[in-house]
């Protein structure tokens, strides 16, 4: 079993967003949308005594996914390696996923209609490559593995390095996406983009409850609807039917 | 292992070897996917050369059916070792751009107006070949002026020799990197070249003086700049405005714009008056010293601290970390440095320090190139043109570069018809009224021309003043004349190769000069039939063939960087007296300064602003807003306002205004950014934007063009060079 992570070093990366534009070149996807989004936190400060950081944003593969438990379809999974993943054959583009995440890291593709997310590059991973945003990388900020794996490079950044995840105390569901950065930075890029907390995450459980009684409560309003209308019809007579 | 990645078109060995590699797939290569991998159809990935700026990454093109799908990194390349910028990943946004220009275009309406017929291939270059005979009839091969950018114009410059005219020109001279050459020339005896061999990987202190490194992004360049900021290099980033690379900064210095020369002259100040200079390797290499020793003496961190506004007790604290860091100190020369007129000046500036610190030729500072072999064809003698050159390099512009000229000399001479009339502009890859000053002097000369040729990619703005348009391929779809990098720890030999077949009517430049060649009957100057015969004789020294060059995209070999890796006697400079000149002779004997002096900018009027500009990550000067993937990402730009200003303007964040010069110039509309991260005297625009072609569907009228606003210029008279930061500007009344 793997447990795959990515590490992103905010001291290197420039916000040059190669790694955007590799992300969406390798999976098609269409502009305006993006599987990893590079952002420059607000200056903080006042000058000349300034402060920012840039930051990468994407899918966190979190250990305990708020995405998974919203999605009435059943499409969003947790595969074995750890990476939170979309079956688009099943997934019915319901968007509630895109709200219960609070790395703001889904979207409806506008082509698919189906939501999207990054998988690490799955297919790539299997092929035994970095996942695309790692491989293209200018600054070699971005380092990928398994934590599994207490050789790999991300094991030693998570473990021994420091690396550190972007959670709250209100929202902590183990997002395997870690940073490292000079401190004050880390913490510019958690009060600029702190996780949201997820909204659907209870509303959610009780959206799944209430969509069995819900959709059986439509059809049987269908039925007798299509009930009502025949009796009305056989009520009027034949002759008027023929009209 | 390598050499199954097939390039069939290229070498013309289409079925066998194309069905080999099928038959034999993937399995010995990682880089090509095995079969059916994604949908039904195979998958090629052909190494070339990326220009979707002019660093000259290595990438591999996917292609599917014939068609480009992706471009990469090139993961076997010298340079950038598979890694490639948003731009480079963008590719296929070029290629496939919807509004390239498709079919030669001859004018049928007045010029300006932009009214074409599309005409044959044969067409266009007859109508060309008997224009350029009649102008050199009747005026001289002289009177056509060529106005090159990029790889693919080097055979049209071959060309353009063979015709007999001496006016060629290109800004990335005397709009970019000239002063630099100059200045570092005078001092260490050789520039510095692209890409700039400056150790940032290595260096224990990095001094950026106006160069934004992450917003302005090469690569390979990034990598080395990252990576030392990871190995704990110190970073002093010297810039009116809290660039990306102030934030990852020690020490950042806001410094008054147009004060570098003061700064730097108090930091050798500070360096010299505490013994902080290497001073063996002064010794060992360096003349002047003494006269520059007593030059400097008065130019104390508190004169400079009047003058730059940076508190001296930060400049004695940066100089002291040089001080402390050395050798291995990269004091990052820039890339565009047009900006005050004093440029060259400047450039000798940065040298000094460097020479002082004992960075040139060190591990951390700027490493040396090593020269590769190469062959040559044995061409016919090219004519020796009878008039002079008309741009002033080497004569109103004494250490101008004759190879590069002067583009805005010949602008002037177009204007003036001084020292004789320029009858005819070709301009290739390059949209003269973004990449060079004054646009409006640059129309009234088009005005003055009998013809006006365009060859590109885009149908970019000045081809509306354009007789004749020429449709260019795309780096995809074309063979370049090898890139040979010798300015690298590994220098090596590159070639842009083609992926997939020319889109619409494009062709190669390569085919164009030589097609144009045999209807001037200068074909002797082209003693080759196809791009592969032209490589293999280049080639031929080096012992690699065209072949493996093409499969590999690029070769590197041996380098000797550092100083400590050549024979004491191979340590020399190829200055006049052997040794680094920190007193230059060669400017007193011209009568310019022969140590840098500070000279103060041309300060803005009262309620004006300078007008300062750079670069953005995901585009290339002008080339590449129209690009689907890059315009999602970037499709404005927006002009920095300090908060204090925007509060005296009136204006908030987000609202559109448009910007006017001195001269009453107004600028498009574009977005205000209110940010404490820039000084109240400067507005900041990223260069690009604002253009003017409606045939650029995505890129027309976004935001604002900072080379609108240039109005002014400060032309440097040691090089030409055409200082930009001059312009002033503020909010246009409603």
């Amino acid at each position: 079993m793997a447990r795959y992570a990515m590490v992103t070093d905010l001291r290197k990366c420039v916000a040059c967003q190669a790694c955007t534009v590799a992300c969406s070149a390798e999976w098609s996807v269409p502009a305006g949308h993006a599987r990893t989004h590079v952002r420059t936190t607000p200056l903080a400060g006042t000058f000349p005594q300034l402060t920012s950081s840039p930051h990468v944003g994407q899918c966190n593969q979190c250990d305990h996914p708020p995405c998974v438990e919203p999605c009435p379809s059943g499409a969003t999974y947790q595969d074995a390696g750890g990476i939170v993943r979309v079956d688009t054959d099943v997934c019915i583009g319901c968007g509630f996923c895109v709200d219960a995440c609070p790395y703001e890291a889904r979207f409806i593709n506008p082509r698919t209609k189906k939501v999207d997310k990054c998988d690490f590059c799955r297919p790539r991973i299997e092929r035994g490559e970095v996942p695309a945003c790692v491989a293209t990388c200018t600054a070699h900020a971005k380092y990928f593995g398994d934590l599994e794996d207490r050789n790999s490079e991300v094991s030693r950044l998570v473990f021994e390095g420091g690396a550190r995840r972007m959670e709250t105390r209100t929202v902590a569901v183990g997002p395997n996406v870690f940073y490292l950065g000079r401190p004050e930075h880390l913490d510019l890029v958690l009060s600029s983009y702190p996780p949201r907390p997820p909204r659907l995450l209870t509303a959610g459980a009780a959206w799944t409850r209430l969509l069995k009684p819900l959709v059986l409560a439509m059809v049987g309003m269908t039925f007798a609807g299509q009930a009502v209308a025949f009796f009305t019809q056989l009520h009027k007579g034949e002759g008027d039917f023929e009209e | 292992m390598k050499n199954d990645i097939t390039r069939r078109r290229f070498l013309g060995t289409a079925a066998t070897l194309g069905a080999g590699a099928v038959a034999a797939p993937a399995v010995a290569s990682p880089r090509v996917h095995p079969p059916g991998w994604s949908g039904t159809a195979r998958v090629d990935k052909i190494a070339t050369t990326c220009e979707m700026c002019f660093w000259r990454c290595g990438v591999l093109a996917s292609v599917e059916g014939g068609k480009v799908v992706r471009v990469e990194g090139n993961p076997d390349h010298p340079q950038n070792q598979g890694r490639l910028c948003a731009r480079g990943n963008a590719g296929t946004g070029l290629l496939h751009d919807p509004d390239r220009l498709k079919t030669p275009l001859l004018r049928v309406g007045e010029r300006g107006e932009g009214r074409f017929k599309p005409v044959s291939w044969d067409e266009a270059l007859d109508f060309l070949a008997g224009r350029l005979v009649k102008l050199r009839d009747e005026h001289g091969p002289e009177s056509v002026a060529f106005f090159p950018h990029g790889n693919g114009a080097r055979f049209f410059a071959t060309l353009m020799r063979a015709y007999g005219t001496p006016n060629s020109a290109e800004p990335s001279f005397a709009q970019c990197r000239g002063p630099r050459e100059v200045g570092y020339s005078l001092t260490f005896g050789q520039g510095l070249g692209s890409p700039e061999p400056v150790d940032l990987e290595e260096a224990r202190l990095v001094v950026l003086i106006g160069s934004h490194l992450g917003e302005n992004v090469f690569t390979s360049q990034i990598t080395a700049f990252a990576t030392g900021l990871a190995r704990g290099a110190k970073l002093i980033a010297v810039d009116p405005r809290f660039s990306l690379a102030a934030s990852k900064a020690d020490w950042w210095l806001p410094i008054r714009p147009g004060t570098d020369i003061a700064l730097l002259l108090a930091w050798m100040n500070v360096l010299i008056a505490e013994d902080l200079c290497d001073k063996e390797y002064l010794k060992t290499y360096a003349s002047g010293f003494d006269r520059l020793a007593s030059h400097v003496r008065e130019f104390t961190p508190e004169w400079a601290e009047a003058i730059t506004e940076i508190p001296a007790a930060k400049i004695r604290e940066t100089a002291q970390a040089m001080g402390k860091a050395k050798p291995a100190v990269a004091v990052h020369p820039g890339r565009h440095v047009t900006w005050y007129g004093d440029d060259t000046q400047r450039a000798r500036a940065m040298a000094i320090l460097t020479a002082l610190l004992g960075s040139w030729g060190r591990k951390g500072g700027i490493f040396l190139p090593t020269p590769i072999p190469r062959g040559s064809f044995d061409l016919p003698d090219f004519p020796e043109p009878k008039r002079e050159r008309a741009d002033g390099a080497g004569k109103r512009f004494p250490l101008a570069i004759e190879e590069l000229g002067v583009t805005n000399g010949l602008i002037d001479a177009t204007l003036s018809g001084d020292p004789y009339p320029i009858k005819a502009w070709i301009v290739y890859g390059q949209n003269m009224l973004e990449s060079i000053p004054q646009p409006a002097r640059t129309v009234e000369a088009i005005g003055k021309l009998d013809l006006m040729v365009v060859v590109d990619v885009l149908p970019v703005e000045q081809i509306k003043y354009a007789d004749l348009v020429l449709p260019e391929a795309t780096y995809l779809e074309r063979y370049d004349p090898p890139t040979i990098v010798e300015s690298a720890k590994r220098p090596f030999i590159a070639v842009r190769s083609p992926a997939c077949e020319p889109l619409y009517e494009s062709k190669p430049g390569w085919w164009i000069a030589k097609e144009l060649a045999k209807r001037l009957k200068l074909e002797a100057f082209f003693p080759w039939d196809t791009p592969e015969q032209h490589l293999e004789k280049i080639l031929k020294p080096t012992g690699f063939g065209a072949r493996e060059l093409v499969s590999r995209g690029a070769v590197a070999f041996p380098g000797k960087p550092y100083l400590e890796d050549r024979a004491p006697v191979d340590r020399t400079f190829d200055t006049a007296s052997g040794k680094i000149e920190l007193y230059s002779e060669a400017l007193a004997k011209i009568g310019a300064d022969p140590l840098p002096r500070y000279t103060p900018p041309v300060e803005p009027p009262k309620g004006f602003l300078r007008l300062i500009y750079g670069r953005a990550p995901v585009h290339s000067f002008a080339r590449s807003q129209n690009n689907e993937a890059l315009d999602a990402l970037m499709s404005e730009n927006e002009v920095w306002l300090a908060t204090s200003v925007a509060r005296d303007w009136g204006v908030t964040e987000g609202q559109r205004i448009v910007l006017e010069n001195v001269e009453g110039v107004k600028s498009s509309p574009v977005r205000v950014k209110v940010t404490e991260g820039i000084r109240s005297d400067c507005a900041y625009l990223v260069h690009g934007f604002g253009q003017q072609s409606r045939a650029l569907r995505r890129a027309f009228g976004r935001g604002a063009s900072d080379n609108s606003l240039m109005s002014r210029v400060s032309v440097d008279p040691l090089t030409g060079g055409t200082g930009m930061r001059v312009n002033f500007v503020r909010a246009a009344r409603a």
